[in-house]
């Protein structure tokens, strides 16, 4: 017990740090959940406002995303918000019982590691992972690893396609075409990079401490189908998503008809969950996975390119600040064809030749990375202490010399902790 | 058991050897050399290879290390003489290195080019690097990288200068493999030549300032230095040095006068005395008035060597055998590349 309080307080320090109306907001929150949790069971009613109170405050804030009062919104609120819904329709449902312990119970929602971008933990697997806490060497080791390899992929991937990437976006009018298209590719990487990255971070800091949380990604480039992306890219959130909304909804079990509007409903919601501008793309990603299936070859090679191709085009709503000029980015992929001027101005986009050379070993090793997870897992996991330390200090020496940071770079900010 | 974990433990610290090793190199390697090009950069090393016994230190920016030339001060007077001198150095920078080299030597006469007093924040980072990354690690170096850096700097960077440096992998050249391991001597006694002539054709026009007053930080540091060069018995001199660029106001030279009188402080605007020293800006200059040349700097070094003589108790070294065999050499091959 004395490790979890340590753990809540030492969160809640480096929290306060990000504003104390945020702490404040966040306390309130924890504590109110913490006692209507405990009244539910009795009364079950209590889960309704409570429900509505936090999709409110949460609606408010994505629908004026530059506001003022979208700035000051408490940092995390997207994800505590949910768990705290999870929390509250779960004990509600009799799931499991309400927590007594309000350092448990707070350790759930206000875990510091986990508050900027997921995953969104369920409380019965963060009370379990909690129990079975155990500090070990093979805790301490994989969780290392794990946060050099994220660190990898922020410094040394992510950062990199996001030079080009914001080259590209920050003048819409000059780069269309090819150049759009190269946006798109690069922002694929860049995202999951980042996003991934932080979570490596997440889990691997909470795996030194001997928390096992929940993984988020499962080398979701790797998918045959938008709907098999989307099992295997944001996991947790997919999950929160399918468990309270599309399952509440009716599923699949009220026809092929209800099943679609569902599905489109869900989509939707997860637009708005990132912002007003992304309803559009929770719209289409919705028809994909809808009606996508249909469409699958024999050949998965294939399917994964077209997957990759069609998630990355999405992604223009992520890439450029509106969605008019996303519309039009993805307009001109079929109105411009500019690829020759691409190929002699692909240096003047942020990247020297040097760098675009590192930039696509560190995809390379990405790619490879995602593809034989597993069994380099297995490895990792046979390997001597030795030779786990040696596999730390190559990757911290590979992200201090090939990762982007200082001076003009804000390596601690993280795409995903934005919605 | 007890034997396999003790081997454990010993060849896992084995591997963070090998990585604080590999991290070493690597900051070496990726560090900028400052040997070929940019060798301002190395000059403030280059104080660290001498014997000290240096009666006079000129301290400040480009404007004592390109206008004078300790070897004409020897030549002329018999002056020992060391400029630490450094791309834009600010008077707080002036301070910490002044403050370093009274941990090494204690020279009769500090000479302070108050052309700093015009900065009154950090200016840049380059600068700052220039003058502070190859400084040996001291209380002075901690004082000034505090003082020194600008709001996106840390102070990390300077503890582990990889950090700033580690992009340049793709910028590498053979002078980072030739100079991984020694540097290169660039200067004389901190003097850096420069034989081109480029001519001064239009006078710096006068550009009115919103104001002209000296910041209050540089006063608190002018302060220090003077009252550090009182604590170790060392006279301290003003002067500004006879650069066009950038334009030394009226007000400044006011101010500093003023300065000077209460503390009672010498100073010398060489501004006002081109021509009793000489000064030919059509060629004794290498850009067009910003910096004097060799030829500029010698005749600089020949007036200022008689003022610090006639007027600063200076031993005459080139009658002390021992002094004089080192200066002698190294006059043999100031006067080489002189000729070169």
């Amino acid at each position: 017990m004395l490790a979890q309080i340590l753990i809540l307080v030492a969160g809640l320090a480096i929290y306060a740090g990000y504003g104390l109306y945020g702490l404040c907001y966040l306390l309130i929150a924890a504590v109110i959940t913490w006692l209507v949790g405990l009244l539910l069971p009795r009364h079950r009613w209590l889960m309704w406002p409570l429900i509505a109170l936090n999709a409110v405050i949460l609606a408010c804030i994505k629908l004026q995303p530059v506001t003022q009062w979208s700035m000051a919104a408490p940092l995390g609120v997207s994800y505590f918000t949910l768990q705290i819904i999870a929390y509250v329709v779960d004990v509600a449902h009799g799931k499991y019982q309400p927590e007594r312990n309000i350092v448990t119970f707070g350790l759930y929602l206000t875990y510091f590691p986990h508050l900027l971008f997921g995953p969104i933990e369920p409380f019965d697997h963060m009370k379990q992972a909690l129990a079975e806490r155990r500090c070990t060497w093979d805790a301490l080791s994989r969780g290392g690893a794990r946060v050099a390899w994220g660190l990898f992929k922020k410094l040394a991937v992510a950062a990199r396609a996001g030079v080009v990437v914001g080259t590209i976006s920050a003048a819409p009018e000059e780069y269309r075409g090819a150049y759009a298209l190269l946006a798109m590719l690069l922002y694929s990487v860049q995202l999951y990079a980042d996003f991934s990255g932080g979570i490596d971070i997440v889990l691997g800091v909470s795996q030194m401490m001997g928390l096992h949380l929940s993984e988020n990604f499962n080398a979701p480039y790797f998918s045959q189908s938008i709907a098999e992306f989307w099992r295997r890219w944001h996991i947790t959130l997919g999950a929160w998503l399918k468990n309270y909304i599309y399952i509440p909804l009716g599923g699949n079990r009220r026809g092929g008809v209800r099943k679609v509007l569902n599905l489109l409903i869900t989509f939707l919601v997860s637009g708005l969950w990132h912002g007003v501008h992304y309803l559009l793309w929770g719209l289409f990603n919705g028809i994909f996975v809808a009606f996508g299936e249909g469409f699958k070859t024999r050949w998965k090679a294939l399917n994964c390119g077209v997957t990759f191709l069609i998630i990355s085009i999405l992604w223009a709503f992520f890439v450029w600040p509106d969605t008019m000029t996303a519309l039009e980015s993805i307009g001109s992929l079929f109105t411009t064809f500019n690829y020759g001027a691409l190929a002699g101005n692909f240096l003047e986009l942020g990247l020297n030749m040097g760098e675009w050379l590192v930039f696509l070993v560190a995809v390379l090793v990405l790619w490879g990375y995602d593809l034989f997870q597993k069994r380099l897992s297995l490895w990792f996991g046979s390997a001597v202490p030795v030779l786990r330390t040696a596999v730390i200090a190559v990757l911290v020496l590979l992200v201090l010399v090939f990762g982007m940071y200082g001076i003009g770079f804000h390596a601690e900010e993280f795409i995903y902790s934005r919605f | 058991m007890k034997t396999k974990r003790i081997r454990t433990v010993l060849s896992v610290a084995l591997v963070v050897v090998l990585f604080c090793v590999a991290f070493a190199l690597l900051t070496r390697l990726l560090q900028p050399k400052y040997a070929t090009s940019l060798t301002e950069g190395s000059m403030i090393s280059q104080y660290y290879q001498e014997s000290g016994g240096h009666e006079v230190i000129f301290v400040g920016d480009c404007e004592v290390y390109a206008n004078f030339s300790p070897m004409e001060l020897y030549r002329q007077a018999g002056i020992t003489a060391y400029v630490r001198g450094t791309p834009q150095q600010l008077i707080w920078q002036s301070y910490y290195i002044i403050k370093e080299t009274f941990t090494y030597e204690t020279p009769k006469v500090i000479v302070l080019n108050v052309n700093s007093m015009r900065y009154s924040e950090p200016v840049s980072e380059a600068y700052n690097r220039l003058t502070i990354d190859n400084m040996r690690w001291s209380s002075e170096k901690v004082g000034i990288i505090q003082a020194s850096m600008t709001e996106e700097e840390s102070f990390f960077s300077y503890v582990f200068p990889l950090l700033r440096y580690h992009s340049r992998f793709d910028e590498l050249t053979s002078e980072d493999f030739r100079y991984l391991f020694q540097s290169q001597y660039s200067t004389w006694n901190g003097y850096q030549m420069n034989k081109g002539v480029e001519p001064l054709e239009t006078l710096p026009t006068y550009r009115a300032l919103a104001s002209y007053t000296f910041g209050d930080v540089c006063y608190e540091y002018l302060d220090q230095i003077r009252l550090l060069c009182q604590e170790h018995g060392t006279e301290l001199v003003l002067i500004k040095a006879p650069s066009v660029y950038p334009f030394w106001y009226d007000e400044y030279d006011e101010q500093i006068e003023a300065y000077a009188e209460a503390y009672n402080l010498d100073f010398y605007n060489f501004l006002d005395v081109v021509d009793e020293i000489g000064i030919d800006y059509s060629s004794d200059t290498y850009d067009a008035g910003l910096h004097l040349n060799l030829s500029g700097a010698t005749k600089l070094s020949s007036y200022f060597a008689n003022i610090l003589a006639e007027t600063y108790d200076l031993a005459d070294y080139r009658l002390d055998p021992e002094v004089s065999a080192v200066y002698e050499e190294k006059l043999l091959q100031y006067d080489a590349a002189v000729a070169e």
